[in-house]
């Protein structure tokens, strides 16, 4: 009996930096689900979506210590092949003549075409990784951006299959609110396993020092390419699930300004931990809908009142010179989630 | 030398240039499993730099490196850790984002281990070096000591057959070394490795070691049992200049 609670307790523990991070999500989604607004809601759905591409991103970011420019390739990668297989039957063989025969003249069902653009997202990955995890640091950073422009310049030119840059409009809209906190709760708990798993220990010792980690037999290459391929099945998914919210796909909303939103999200809530990506999405979703609605106008004491545009981009990269200023670490400076008594254990005592 | 071929990690006529400056000419060197050899010279002698070669972060100019035999002269640094060559560094290097039990797992990880054995094998580790409370700390709350000791813990986390450890004890107070010497000494016995130990610490050195090895300039000088070294001219000239007392390198 005793031994029985003893696990329960451990499992509790074990679990708790999950549990605190997807109970209040779902309680988000519950409260704004019976007393928000359909702006709200929209938001709400944005932001599960967000924590679905930040934490995958995190699981190659935050794991690694590299900066990652190149994870909206695997987002678009996963989003046009959802597309190519689900959008506009009747208009395909019209707008997008160049795709082969299989894809071109029928619609693939939705489960299925969504699994298939997640493991192209993957793969793509996992082959851009056996090339660029070779480079370390800087190089590996900049590499990440090359391979972002490469597939940008391919896409918005490749008009017979992508459309060029103009947009593939009339996907499917299937995401829900619960729809994206569950596939939420799936990144989450992937990246948690992640993180505890002695590959995700290994990638983290090459992360604090490269030098000691070789030194205790961890593989910087495969280390750093599990972790890259991942994380991009992880934004893949969620390519897909921002493609079949909005239901349209554009290559120009995963270039720069998008890459740039998502690094920020991930600095400002820490890129040293899970709870720092889900933080810096919901701190970061908040300020951009705060400011949105500002830009868009609102009264006071019956005067119209608003801010200029672009504010709100404006306010972000301030806000996250701020956070790099004052606390370079981020909201959860590296910080899981924990229990009291297990926060006090990890704090330690200097000479105890 | 009855001992077999099989057991020891073998340096031989390794020489390392850096540019213009040679760092070690010609140095033959042999470490046995179950003894603690100790790597003695005054600051240049080359003492890192042949720890940096044997354990693969350094390749030699010329020279081989073999383990148990077989040439590694070639692989690197990360295959020949988890051939079983271990190493610590002068600053410790640690994962400082991780806690303790981490650091040594991740060692543990990297020798084949799963993520559940390795946790057993750091814990077994930090008990029988009295380090168990510290497990689950994080290791930027260290103190300086408990910093080198986890250092040393994390390289015999690796189960090695060599552990080469770079000044273990520099920067530890005279209850602090104690320790570490029982814990140094101990080593052979209990891990079943051969033990190559560079330290500055007169009283480390002679108190652990059977065999000691020193250079001087980038050359061997002398190699023998810490009473041989002691009375050895040559060692006594190269550490303490003509001056040489009795007492000095006596302890």
């Amino acid at each position: 009996m005793k031994s029985d609670t003893m696990s329960f307790a451990t499992i509790g523990r074990f679990w708790f930096p999950v549990l605190a991070l997807v109970i209040p999500l779902a309680i988000i989604v519950v409260v704004t689900g019976q007393f928000g607004g359909l702006s709200i809601q929209r938001t709400v759905i944005e932001m599960l979506i967000s924590i679905v591409i930040v934490v995958g991103l995190y699981v190659f970011v935050g794991n690694s210590g590299i900066i990652s420019f190149g994870h909206a390739t695997f987002m678009a990668i996963a989003a046009y092949a959802s597309a190519w297989q689900t959008c506009c039957e009747m208009l395909k063989p019209i707008t997008m003549s160049g795709l082969p025969p299989f894809l071109r003249d029928q619609s693939i069902p939705l489960l299925p075409s969504a699994v298939v653009s997640v493991l192209l997202a993957g793969g793509a990955a996992f082959l851009t990784g056996l090339v660029i995890m070779r480079l370390t640091g800087l190089a590996a950073s900049i590499s990440t951006l090359a391979v972002l422009f490469i597939l940008n310049v391919v896409y918005s030119n490749w008009d017979s299959v992508t459309m060029g840059s103009a947009s593939i409009v009339g996907l499917p809209t299937y995401v829900t609110a619960w729809l994206a906190l569950g596939c939420a709760v799936v990144a989450i708990v992937v990246a948690y396993l992640y993180q505890v798993s002695a590959f995700g220990l290994a990638i983290r010792a090459t992360r604090e020092d490269e030098v000691a980690a070789a030194a205790s037999g961890i593989s910087l290459y495969w280390s750093r390419l599990i972790a890259f391929t991942l994380s991009g099945f992880m934004v893949g998914l969620g390519g897909v699930l921002q493609a079949h919210y909005l239901g349209t796909v554009s290559i120009n909303s995963f270039f720069l300004s998008f890459t740039f939103l998502a690094l920020a999200m991930l600095i400002v809530g820490g890129m040293g931990s899970l709870a720092g990506a889900v933080v810096g999405v919901v701190v970061i979703t908040a300020m951009v809908d705060i400011f949105r609605r500002l830009e868009g106008g609102i009264s006071i004491g019956g005067e119209q009142w608003s801010l200029p545009a672009g504010t709100q981009e404006l306010i972000i990269a301030a806000f996250m010179l701020l956070i790099l200023v004052f606390r370079k670490d981020g909201i959860m400076a590296g910080r899981e989630m924990t229990l009291p008594e297990q926060e006090h254990r990890e704090k330690g005592l200097i000479n105890g | 030398m009855s001992r077999p071929q099989k057991q020891r990690l073998e340096a031989r006529g390794v020489a390392v240039a850096f540019g213009g400056i040679r760092a070690l000419s010609g140095v033959d060197l042999e470490i046995w499993r179950g003894e603690v050899l100790g790597l003695i010279g005054p600051n240049g002698a080359g003492k890192t730099t042949m720890v940096n070669v044997l354990s693969g972060f350094q390749r030699p100019t010329s020279g081989s490196i073999s383990l148990d035999g077989i040439d590694v002269s070639r692989l690197t640094a990360r295959k020949i850790a988890q051939a079983g060559v271990g190493r610590s560094f002068q600053a410790a290097r640690l994962f400082r984002a991780m806690t303790v039990e981490q650091n040594l797992s991740v060692a543990a990880i990297g020798s084949g281990l799963s993520r559940r054995e390795a946790r057993e094998r750091a814990l077994d580790i930090l008990r029988w070096m009295g380090l168990e409370r510290k497990a689950d700390h994080r290791c930027d709350s260290l103190s300086y000591g408990d910093e080198r000791r986890v250092s040393i813990a994390r390289a015999l986390a690796l189960q090695p057959s060599f552990a080469l450890l770079d000044e273990p004890a520099s920067g530890m107070n005279d209850a602090e070394c104690e320790a570490l010497m029982e814990v140094i000494s101990e080593l052979p016995a209990r891990f079943g490795c051969g033990v190559l130990l560079i330290e500055h610490n007169m009283k480390v050195i002679m108190g652990v070691c059977q065999r000691i090895h020193v250079l001087d300039g980038g050359q061997s000088l002398a190699e023998g049992s810490p009473q041989d070294i002691q009375k050895n001219p040559a060692v006594r000239r190269a550490y303490l200049g003509e001056k040489a007392t009795d007492s000095t390198l006596a302890i």
